[in-house]
Order: structure tokens, then sequence, then C-alpha cells
């Protein structure tokens, strides 16, 4: 048996030193700050919710697998053909887990990506799924302004760093820009908002609570900022006529349509002044749900509607900008009028 | 007027507990069903109170078929003293005898004035007036067995069925339960209850049923009926007999 | 003074301080002046001259809130009562054949499906009467043991199949918009209610509460055991059903407006009962009284302790708990 050649096995223990050196090399920190190993190719992507969706569709649509929950005839028109109607695929996170492990696995993804809250449940919830799995599962930070961020991790773990540099800087210059021009509005002259969910208007957001992110953003007075908690709540009418919003923003089609004509309402500031606004949610939702980075050109709308001073722009310009950028279909004008109004 | 049985067999639903019964229940007598416990007493009271369908023979009360009448009218004729127990709320015990009333007066009518003097005539006829405001689940056995009968004649009834009156009772309250229901057929109430001691039948008894295996041994008149042979067949067991001062008694063993 | 007028009378004074209090308080400001305007113009039909928020506050939102809240205290005070005694247990609530977890469902479905205000509420009576219905008519036909028996172990059990139900449909729903209008439904409020929502309410309730009255004196027998009941001439089978109705009716319809209020079906009965003794003669009115007011305080206590309402159902365990607690510990002998 000859000696192994000397050179042949420094080589071998060479490679077997440098290839951990080398895997270390192509791992990146997920938003939970958890390294996650890139995978060589990246051709499937599981989303795990519907904010990380909405996040993989904008940066490569191709590679998403499916949708947490099939979209609906009027969501699919906005996205685009062969995609917006791929399948239902279930949830892994949140607050109903969905998806078995067993399905995830048959639908063969490379990468399994999740937005949302980085916090140790989820964190735990990653971690073990991945060593189930055998599949990189990366954690991306949701709250609003770590959209950018968010962006650019996804765009090196599937190789697309390009245009996930356009879309966060989109959000930048966008985020930027606003920040701008309210920085110099004094307190008292930010208008107090209420933001109204559910039929009769009476469910609202709490200050630190994910679904009125973009309000915070906008520096506004979120009538009900001051009770601590993250989450939604309820409020009597007697409380929202106590505090006299200047704006009310809701999402219920139901509410703002009988808002106006509620003579119980009548005498709340914003109903009296006609600054009562109904979300747009065509795809998805410009204010509340989900939350990813469809709330970016939300954040415009509500710029505008909040400051109209300071925001001249023309909201439908920037949503048409916005649905070609990020959605990658220019809507119609019908198109843009069906999202405006705010159904759907 | 009597409550008639003849042929009668009875039960549940998919099984019969006894059968070919006959007896007779008349106003001003009483009427003893003696036996051994678990051999269809308490069912064969329910069967002819009309709270079980009789599952063949003939059943009338006063020439009509028991199983014709209405819930109302077999409460207006019969009343039930079940075995005494402590109840769920704490009714007062004239709440619990108001309750007698219930046939006496329309679906959704408060009780009347009479009703309340009636309570009131039938708690100083069994002696326990005194204790008309008291809770009845804070009073003895035996003047809840009192209180129970004064609900049961509360309803007016010709005839009162009772079920073990004393079988819960001390030995000083089941000779006063006892005196009262004698008493009853001295007013000319038909009167039938059920016991497990031969003694009560032949003291309190005019006449006698004796009840095996949900089959009647014999029936007639309390005296005659009760002999040691009868008894030791009834109970399978050797009866002694103790006599003085003119009465008979009977010691089990 | 007889217990019952007693008890009467302190059911009656603890309901009209409730009523005070909550046309007092609340979050908008209402100074004690411009409330006593407001009575007096109501009184007298002048105008009050205040502003019109204010006549808003007190009569458009306050008005409707209070009233719903007593009719909805009142309806699970004396359908707890009427199921307890049926039953011939204390431990019994109004929710025992599963009206409120058939209410439950129903509300969930229709909030499922986006039905409207009015739907939703539909849905959830339409739901609790079904379900009770259900009970009943499985229950009615296993004839073997205790009736009354058999129809408690079949609404358990149907109980149990109707929260699984509404545990599908909340797991089927979207969690952004849909899963936090069920658990607010589920955790129980009146937070919005308005005029509209008091005719579905007051009808029902209405109906129910009469039926029960009318019945109040024959309920006593109702809770004795099945055969003493029948020997003292009652129709129990049918009044059964009529009673079971009846409470179901006020169950249904109050759960449909407030959504899942626990503890107030089992607590004021017993508190009734404490006052008045187990007469259901004398003890529905006072239960009615006391379910009012006791509720209503709740309800002004949810609308006020916070700018954000306290879920109704999370009240009334908080403070019934250790209320029942009490009332376990110094009850003699018995159930009183």
């Amino acid at each position: 048996m000859p000696h192994p050649d000397r050179r042949a096995v420094l080589a071998g223990l060479g490679a077997a030193i440098a290839a951990p050196r080398l895997a270390r090399a192509a791992t990146i920190r997920d938003g939970a700050g958890r390294e996650i190993q890139v995978p060589g190719k990246v051709e499937r992507i599981f989303p795990a919710g519907p904010p990380a969706a909405i996040l993989v569709y904008t940066l490569a649509p191709d590679l998403l697998i499916g949708w947490p929950r099939a979209n609906r005839p009027e969501e699919r028109e906005f996205l685009l053909p062969g995609i917006g109607d791929r399948p239902e695929v279930g949830r892994i996170t949140g607050r109903g887990n969905s998806a078995n492990l067993e399905a995830v696995l048959q639908a063969k993804p490379d990468l399994i990506i999740d937005s949302g809250s980085t916090g140790r449940t989820y964190v735990e919830l990653a971690e073990r799924v991945q060593q189930q799995t055998g599949i990189p599962y990366a954690l991306l930070d949701g709250r609003f302004d770590q959209t950018p961020a968010s962006y650019r991790i996804l765009g090196q773990l599937t190789g697309r760093s390009e245009r996930a540099e356009t879309l966060a800087r989109w959000c930048e210059d966008s985020f930027a820009t606003i920040r701008g021009r309210i920085t110099a509005i004094p307190a008292e002259k930010r208008p107090s908002v209420y933001y109204a969910r559910g039929p009769r208007g009476l469910e609202t957001g709490l200050g630190g609570s994910i679904n009125v992110e973009t309000l915070s953003f906008l520096g506004s007075r979120n009538a009900a900022a001051d009770t601590p908690g993250s989450g939604l709540a309820q409020v009597s009418l007697e409380q929202v006529l106590a505090w006299n919003p200047d704006v009310i923003v809701t999402i219920d089609l139901a509410f703002a349509e009988s808002v106006r004509s509620d003579p119980n309402w009548a005498g709340v500031k914003a109903v009296r002044e006609g600054r009562v606004h109904l979300s747009p949610k065509l795809p998805f939702g410009w204010v509340d749900f989900p939350p990813s980075v469809n709330r970016a050109i939300g954040l415009w709308w509500l710029a505008k509607l909040l400051y109209p001073a300071q925001f001249p722009e023309d909201i439908r310009k920037l949503a048409r900008d916005f649905h070609t950028l990020f959605y990658q279909v220019t809507p119609s004008e019908a198109q843009l009028d069906r999202v405006l109004a705010g159904r759907g | 007027m009597s409550l008639v049985a003849s042929a009668l067999s009875y039960g549940y639903r998919e099984r019969e507990i006894g059968r070919d019964i006959a007896l007779d229940l008349t106003g001003g007598q009483v009427l003893a069903l003696l036996g051994p416990n678990g051999h269809g007493k308490t069912t064969l009271l329910k069967t002819l109170l009309g709270l079980l369908p009789a599952k063949g023979g003939t059943l009338t009360l006063d020439g009509q078929p028991l199983a014709g009448l209405s819930v109302g009218e077999r409460a207006r004729a019969l009343a039930y003293v079940p075995q005494v127990h402590a109840g769920t709320f704490a009714f007062a015990v004239s709440e619990v005898v108001l309750m007698g009333r219930t046939a006496r007066s329309s679906l959704f009518a408060a009780p009347s004035a009479h009703d309340r003097d009636m309570v009131e005539a039938m708690l100083q006829r069994l002696g326990i007036e005194h204790l008309a405001t008291r809770p009845y689940t804070e009073i003895s056995g035996g003047e809840r067995q009192l209180v129970m009968i004064a609900r049961a004649l509360a309803q007016e009834p010709r005839y009162v069925i009772l079920d073990e009156p004393t079988a819960s009772l001390d030995f000083g309250n089941q000779g006063k339960v006892m005196s009262q229901i004698r008493r009853l057929a001295g007013e000319g109430l038909g009167v039938l209850f059920t016991t497990h001691d031969p003694n009560q039948a032949l003291r309190y008894a005019d006449r006698a049923l004796l009840l095996r295996d949900g089959q009647a041994l014999a029936s007639g008149k309390a005296s005659d009926l009760l002999t040691p042979e009868r008894l030791a067949a009834l109970y399978g067991v050797a009866i002694e007999t103790v006599r003085g001062d003119g009465k008979l008694a009977f010691l089990p063993g | 003074m007889t217990s019952s007028l007693r008890g009467n009378l302190i059911a009656l004074v603890l309901l009209a301080l409730a009523v005070l209090a909550a046309f007092a308080l609340g979050r908008f400001p209402v100074a004690p002046g411009d409330l006593g305007r407001l009575f007096w113009s109501l009184l007298t039909g002048e105008p009050s001259s205040l502003p019109a928020q204010i006549e808003t506050v007190v009569w458009n939102i306050r008005g409707p809130r209070i009233l719903a809240a007593i009719l909805c205290g009142a309806a699970l005070a004396i359908a707890g009562c009427a199921f307890q005694g049926l039953f011939r247990n204390p431990l019994v609530s109004p929710d025992i054949l599963g009206a409120s977890s058939g209410a439950a469902l129903g509300a969930v479905i229709g909030i499922y499906l986006s039905l409207g205000l009015f739907g939703i509420q539909l849905a959830a009576f339409v739901g609790g009467l079904v379900a009770v219905g259900a009970v009943y008519a499985v229950g009615s036909t296993i004839r073997r043991g205790d009736p009354v028996l058999v129809l408690v172990l079949t609404g358990v059990v149907v109980g149990s199949l109707l929260g699984a139900g509404i545990g599908l449909v909340k797991y089927w729903a979207d969690p952004y918009n849909q899963l936090p209008a069920m658990t607010f439904w589920l955790l129980g409020s009146l937070a919005g209610t308005a005029k509209p929502d008091l005719i579905p309410l007051l009808g029902p309730v209405l109906i129910g509460a009469v039926i029960l009255l009318a019945l109040r004196w024959r309920m006593n027998v109702m809770s004795l055991p099945e055969e003493e009941a029948r020997a003292l001439g009652l129709a129990t089978g049918p009044l059964r059903i009529a009673i079971v109705a009846a409470a179901t009716l006020v169950t249904a319809a109050s759960v449909a407006a407030a959504g899942i209020i626990g503890w107030v079906g089992l607590v004021v009965p017993h508190l009734a009962r404490f006052l008045v003794g187990p007469d259901f003669g004398r003890l529905l009115p006072t239960a009615a009284l006391l379910g009012g007011g006791y509720l209503l305080a709740i309800d002004t206590l949810a609308r006020t302790a916070a700018p954000v309402e306290t879920p109704l159902g999370i009240l009334t365990a908080v403070i019934g708990t250790p209320f029942f607690i009490w009332l376990l510990a110094s009850a003699r002998g018995g159930w009183s």
C-alpha cells in the first residue's frame, strides 16, 4: 500500500479546516440575530405567514411557493398572473398553526421565511421547525421601520440583492422624505387620530400595537396611545367623544358608511369636518394588516390625510408607482379608483 | 269509592317487577304493604299513584281507569308521601306544605288566602305549626315526615299513599308518625303505607298485603294474616312471637 | 316588614343607585348639574338648552347601554334561578343546556361570514335556541333514568361539541380582523350598544321573563324530584319545556346582545335566595332586580375604569369568584 502523498493529506486537512470557514462565510444574521446558512440555490420559498408572503412576493415573486391564505379574485387582479393565484399553503406561525410540517416538506422549499415578532416564542419556533425539517428558517423583524433591513437580508438569502436594494431604498427614501417634512410640525399642530376598527368603529389599536405603527411613525397623536398595551381594545363611543379626534382612520367599510349619518357620532370633530377616511385594502391593506410592506404606500396616504399642506403629492401617482415597483403590475385607472375607494 | 287493582302487573319499560296484584283501598281504612326491602313495594306504590303506567291488569280510582285521569285529577284524589329527603333548597316548612295546593289552583295563580289558611290548618292538625317558618332542610327527620304528611293533606285527597313513612325515624318519632296515619283513616281517608316491619302492619293497619318478589303472598285482615308462618315465608327467616297484655309482637330470628 | 319586602327593597335601592351612578359616570365628563337639567327636561318636556353632545352622551350612549345592562343582568339572573330550580342544583348556570355556547358558535360563524351587526346578533340568538333545542331533542330520545339528569349530561356533551366548533371557526378565521372580533365577542361587552340594539334584546327578554314570572309559583314544585312533582299534580313534561324555552329565550337574547357573560346567572340567584329565601314566587322578582343592578354596576365599572373597555366576562369572573366563595363560606347549612 503506497504512502499517501504528504501534500494531498495536508490539502485534505486544509480543506477540512477551511470548509467550516467557508460555510461560516456563507451565513448571515436574520432579523432576530440568528445565524442562517445561505442556501446554495433558492428556487422555492415557503412563507410562514401573510407578511412574509408579501415581502417575498414583492422581492422575488417567482420563488413564492404559495400563499398562507388563497387570494380572492379581486385581490388577484393586482398581482402577477400565475403567482397571485398560487395555492393556499397555510401558516406556520401566527395564532393558528395551519400548515402541517409534512406538507411544508412536500412543498420542497429551499428556505422558510417568517416576518413578524422576533420575540423568544418565534425564535424558538423557528429553531424547532428548522431542526425538524432541515430547511433554513429565517425570521425577519416585522416592525414597519425594519422593512428595508428585512429586504436586504432577504436579498442576500435569495441572491437578489440588487432588487432588494431598490425596494429598501424606496422605503428609506419615503421614510426620510416624510420624516423631514413632519419634524418641523409642532406637537400641538399635529392632528389627533382615532383608529377605528369593527363595524361599530369601537375597536382600536393601543399605542404600542402593530396595527397603528404607521400612525405612530407619522407622529400623530393616537387617541388611544395613553393606554398601555400593544394590541387591540374595545372603547366606548363616549370615550371617543371625550377624545374628540381630529381625524378618524378606519378599515371597516360598514362603519365608514354609517358614521357620517350617525347622530351619535355627529359631535366628533373628525366627523363634523369630514375627516373620516376609509383605508384602501387592495390587494393588501394600507394601514393595518397584514403588517408588511403594503403599509409603505399607506404611509404616504396617511401623511397626506394628516398633513395635507405638507404633502401635495398625487396619491394616484404614488399608488401607481408603488404597485408598478412592488407588485410589478401597473393598475389601470379604473383599478386605481377601486383601490382608493377602500372597498374590496 | 275505592282504589282497586286487579291482576295488576307493573314495572319499568323493559322490566316487569311484579304481577297478579289484587288490592282494594277504601276510605277509612289503613292498608299495609308489607315485605322485605327490594321486592317491589316502592314500584307498586308508584304504579298505584299513576306515576308509572301499569303493564297489565286493571287499576281504577273510584270506578274510573286511573290511566285516563290527568295528573291534576289524580293529585286531587291521591296524595303521595315519599320517603323523607333533605331537599335541595331551604324552603320554609309552610312553603313546602303550600306546594300541596298545586293541584287545587290554576297554573299561573299565586297562592290564595284560602291556600294559606289550608296550610295553617294542616300544620296545626299535625301539631307542627311552630315549625312554619323554619327551613325544611334544618328540621329533624321525624318533623320532615310530618311536614310531608301535612303537604299530602293540603292536597285534600281521598287517599294517602306513604312510602316507608318510618324508615329513617327514631323510635319515638315512629310512634308519632304512625298514630297520625291511623288518625287519617279515622277521618275517612283511605291510607296505604309500605313497611318492612310486620309489627307496624299489625298495630296500625286494618288490612295487609304481603309482597315478595313482586307477587302477593297473601292479603287480608292484618290480625288474621300476620302469622309467624307467613312472615317466615315472607322474610325467609324464623320468627319468634312475643305475647302479653292481649297484644302480639314479632321478633326476627 | 316581611323578608320578601325587605329583600325587594334592598334590590330596588341597589338598582336605583346603580342607575344613578351609571348615568353620572363615564369617560365623557357630564356635570351633575347638567345631568339634573337633562332629567328635568325629560320630565317636563322643556328643552334643556345643553350642548347636543351632552344630550347624545346621556340619552343615546349611556341610556341604551344602561337599559341593555339591566335587561341582560335581569335575564341571566332569572334564567339562572329557573335552571337551578329545574335541575335541582344550585351550581347550575343559564348555559347548562348550551344556550351560551350555541349563541357563541352562532356569533363566531356570523363574524366569520362577515355578517352585519344585526346578522351576528341574530346568528347568536338562533344559535342559542338551536343548541338548546338539540340538547332537548337528544335528551328526550334517551328514555333511561332521571330525565333531568339525562338532560344535564346531554347539555354537557353538546356544550363541549359546540366549544370545539367555536375553536374550529376561530382557527379558520382571518387572524388580523376576524379573530380579534371573535375574541372581543366571546369576552362579553356592551360597548357598542345603541338604541336599535335594544329591540332584539327587549322583545325576547320580556316574553321569556313574563312566562317565567307567570310560572314562578309552579317552579317551587318543579324543584322537587320528578315523581313527587307529578304526584302533586304538575304535568312536569310540558312545564319543563316551557321553562327551558323561556329561560333559553332570555339567555340567548342577552348573550346575543352582550356576548358571553358568566357568573351573573350563577351568583345572583344565590344572592337573591340569601335575601328572600328559595321560594320562586319571591325569588324571581328579587333576582331580576338584583341581576339588573349587578350587571349595570359591573358594566359601569367596565366603561369607566380605563379609557379602553374592560371585558364584562372578565370583570364578572374577577368579582364573582371571591363573592361566591364568601357566599359558600357564610351560607347556613344547606343552600339558602
